[in-house]
């Protein structure tokens, strides 16, 4: 394309185009909800650049992402699949379903098979059947459901921990009883909540505020969030599918 | 004077080629298909998507240093990597049988990764080398062989379906795709099983296995495998080949996933996790033997639980 | 810089330029054996180049400051060189990194606001509406990698909100109440954290000046790429002013008694 380079003559081109900016995301499913959080310090090397840089982001009313790793990288795809759902709302006049999203981003992730996205991406929302979901992406879009996932600088912290404390892993189920297939939303969230602290305390990247996303299925009571300080409701509709955010302070050193 | 002018007149010689490359730039980002006109549906329909590749003089030199976990554990972009999975014909149709572990380095990223990719209702794909690849071009594959179910009005058959995906990675050669994957599946000849990978090779054969525990999945599976096994016994010897490749290769393990094909198309037989297997075996399922692999072979009369016969 | 305590303490290695401060093309690194470090290779790398650049929110508006000195390497070449740019009528950029990309995005941006202007829509840009194009056009020149090498700090005020915010040649973005960019960042941004972080809303003006002129200073004692010659650009409600140069009142009398610094003779 460009004339201007090509008068230029050959250039000596060798640069890194990646940097990582720590920290961690996690996303858990509920049976009619999903929690989606992460931290918002933003670093390279030892330098804290900022204390509050979002990580996770309201989709649509039900579908919430959360992106890790290279900051500018995914920034710039978050940008894109919300263009790409408006694009969608335009053609459909409706929002698009969560699995539909999810193959969204394999594909848009795929399409840069060659030069990738830094980013690892954890998407959270309610499906049309009103089940929560968790789809986990690797950096060139292979994807795969899950019920929980965490990702990011802090991931082999958190996930150890969410497979005991989610998947049961390791744990011996009392005489007669049976592990519950979904937690409830209070015990999910004080998990996400634990995770974070943890996290915060054994790795340098991690800390400052979370960010919390919650999204409620239709019709969905909002038990197990009543009584939560700094509630904050992001929904566009109220007899949909609902998004709320909790923010926390991490400590900040 | 003349520098005074061009920077701040936006009709000046520098300004309109700058504009001019914006345009075309635009242009190279986004084809018709992602504005507005379709929708911006997804760019598999529409025939080979293209792919955006790094300004470098060497691309693949580029992506390796970047992505090759294998050249330098350092690497920050980890693609998830290590696998057993077999797929092998018999009488009684195909058995493909794969683990369900997925590593970065040292790391085991997921105990629970699909590596049985359903193309469709009478062909199975399995997965070993990068996970995103194989899915991809798997599902890619998919619309591929529906497409040509519509054009045909039959079924594709599985060498044909094989060939269009070892054609298409062929294509791709030397830009650092990986992957090693078994189409498997039942057509009008029957059972058949091909295994195509990232090189390009197209294999036609009765018995395959994939990925790093792959020696050891072969070991149990070559003498334990007959073309009339049953269909009991056929199943039987794909958990139990899966089994040992998780218990000593120390990148694949977790759980196995069963299925097998037959004239009617492909059936998911079931979830076993491999510790379990070793210790109690696969459960109550046709052909299992209904103890542990592993444990008691080696522990029988060796634990007080289960004292040793006193010597007469 | 290198960041792992574990590469620390060994021999220096000046083949290895750590700050990327002298201007021989492609000599060999010797750098750790680590596939992202191994990658900091540059395209063009930078020639001229600017050192830190320093903002902080302050009571009425954002205050920016920026020594006059280009260098070339170790080499002080231009010691008259203004950093600080005044973009529209509600907006200061400040840049460290390659003078020469920075003439090239000041040039950009002269085109943006003309065009702006010509509309006569009564729309001007606004620093969010700068910074949202200055990354977009940072982020596009590093996926062509062909970068523009600058460090670039993005101040305003606009309809009585402040806006502070940071890009850099990867098209890293992010914002917060202080901002350093370069060595500033290593030496300067603790010091205004310490002074700004939590009085945003209350500091006046000669406060904030005589938080950057602090800063300023400890960074001219510290930083070998700087200069005590600086402005400062303070944006409030009613305009964009930057000050003429001024100079850094230095004293080294404490060098005398500390083997090290002054003319010991052994």
């Amino acid at each position: 394309m460009s004339s201007l380079n090509d008068v230029a003559g050959p250039q000596q081109r060798q640069f890194n185009p990646y940097t990582e900016n720590g920290g961690t995301i996690l996303a858990i499913a509920g049976t009619d909800f999903s929690v989606i959080a992460g931290d918002t310090r933003q670093s390279e090397g030892y330098n804290i650049q900022t204390r509050y840089a979002p990580k996770v982001f309201r989709l649509t009313d039900r579908a919430v992402l959360a992106v890790n790793g290279f900051a500018a990288d995914g920034n710039m795809f978050v940008k894109k699949v919300k263009q790409r759902l408006e694009w969608y709302r335009h053609a459909h006049a409706k929002d698009m379903p969560l699995h539909a999203i999810a193959r969204l981003i394999q594909t848009m992730l795929y399409a840069r098979r060659f030069f990738p996205y830094y980013v690892y991406n954890i998407l959270g929302g309610i499906e049309d059947d009103g089940s929560g979901a968790v789809y986990s992406f690797d950096p060139v879009g292979s994807y795969e459901r899950e019920t929980c996932r965490a990702a990011g600088a802090a991931q082999s912290l958190v996930q150890p921990f969410l497979d005991n404390q989610i998947y049961f892993k390791n744990q011996q189920p009392a005489p007669g009883t049976s592990f519950p297939a979904h937690l409830p939303l209070p015990i999910v969230l004080k998990l996400v909540i634990d995770s974070f602290t943890g996290a915060t305390e054994r790795h340098i990247e991690v800390g400052d505020g979370l960010e919390m996303y919650v999204v409620l299925a239709k019709g969905r009571d909002l038990s197990g969030l009543e009584g939560i300080v700094g509630l904050q409701e992001l929904s566009t509709k109220s007899d949909g599918e609902r998004i709320f955010v909790i923010r926390r302070e991490l400590k900040k050193d | 004077m003349n520098t005074f002018v061009n920077q701040f007149s936006t009709s000046s010689a520098l300004s309109v080629i700058r504009k001019a490359q914006a345009l075309v730039d635009d242009d190279e980002e986004f084809s018709d298909a992602a504005w507005g006109s379709e929708a911006g549906f997804g760019n598999l329909a529409k025939g080979v998507p293209s792919f955006s590749v790094p300004a470098v003089h060497d691309p693949t030199a580029f992506l390796r240093l970047h992505t090759d976990d294998h050249a330098d554990p350092n690497c920050r972009i980890k693609i998830q990597h290590g696998t057993t999975t077999l797929a092998f014909r018999f009488q009684g149709g195909v058995i493909v049988a794969v683990d369900s572990r997925a590593t970065a380095g040292s790391y085991i990223a997921s105990g629970t990764v699909k590596k049985v990719i359903e193309i469709n209702p009478y062909l199975l794909g399995t997965m070993a080398g990068g996970a995103a690849d194989c899915q991809y071009w798997e599902t890619y594959l998919g619309i591929q062989c529906r497409l040509h179910e519509l054009r045909n009005r039959e079924r594709i058959s599985v060498a044909a379906a094989s060939k269009y995906l070892s054609n298409l990675v062929y294509s791709y050669k030397g830009m650092g795709l990986s992957m090693g994957t078994m189409i498997c599946g039942w057509d009008k000849t029957g059972p058949a099983v091909f295994y195509v990978d990232s090189d390009g090779t197209r294999l036609k054969g009765d018995l395959f296995s994939v990925g790093s525990g792959s020696t050891f999945a072969y070991g149990v599976l070559d003498q334990g495998y007959r073309w009339d096994l049953t269909d009991e016994e056929a199943q039987e010897l794909g958990r139990r080949s899966i089994y040992a490749a998780g218990h000593r290769d120390a990148f694949s393990g977790n759980t196995c996933n069963l299925y097998h094909v037959k004239e009617d198309g492909w059936r998911f037989l079931g979830n076993y996790d491999i510790t379990k297997m070793h210790y109690e075996g696969p459960g109550d399922v046709p052909g299992s033997a209904k103890t542990g692999y592993g444990y008691d072979v080696r522990v029988e009369g060796r634990v007080s639980s289960a004292a040793p016969a006193v010597a007469s | 810089m290198d960041h792992f305590p574990t590469n620390w303490g060994r021999p220096r290695n000046d083949a290895f330029d750590a700050y990327a401060t002298f201007p021989i093309h492609q000599r060999p690194s010797n750098g750790p054996k680590d596939a992202f470090s191994q990658g900091v290779q540059r395209t063009q790398q930078p020639i001229v180049t600017g050192t830190s650049v320093l903002a902080i929110k302050f009571k009425d508006g954002i205050m920016m400051a920026a020594d006059n000195l280009a260098s070339y390497g170790s080499l002080a070449r231009f010691k008259d060189v203004q950093r600080l740019q005044p973009v529209g009528e509600y907006t200061v950029i400040g840049a460290g990194g390659d003078m020469s990309d920075f003439q090239y995005i000041q040039s950009l941006l002269d085109d943006l606001v003309v065009e702006e202007f010509t509309n006569q829509d009564g729309h001007g840009l606004g620093p969010k509406e700068i910074h949202e194009y200055l990354s977009q056009v940072m982020y596009g020149r590093r996926t062509k990698i062909n970068p523009l090498w600058n460090s670039i700090l993005v101040g305003g005020v606009k309809d009585g909100q402040r806006f502070l915010a940071y890009v850099d040649l990867l098209g890293t973005t992010y914002s917060a109440s202080t901002l350093a960019t370069g060595y500033g960042a290593y030496i300067a941004q603790p010091l205004l954290r310490r002074a700004v972080e939590g009085r945003e809303d209350t500091l006046t003006q000669e406060e904030a000046t005589k938080i950057i002129e602090d800063c300023m200073r400890v960074l001219f004692y510290r930083d070998a790429r700087s200069l005590n010659k600086y402005q400062i650009a303070t944006i409030t409600a009613s305009g964009a002013s930057i000050s003429d140069s001024k100079a850094l009142e230095t004293s080294w009398g404490f060098a005398e008694g500390i083997r090290g610094y002054g003319a010991q003779t052994q």
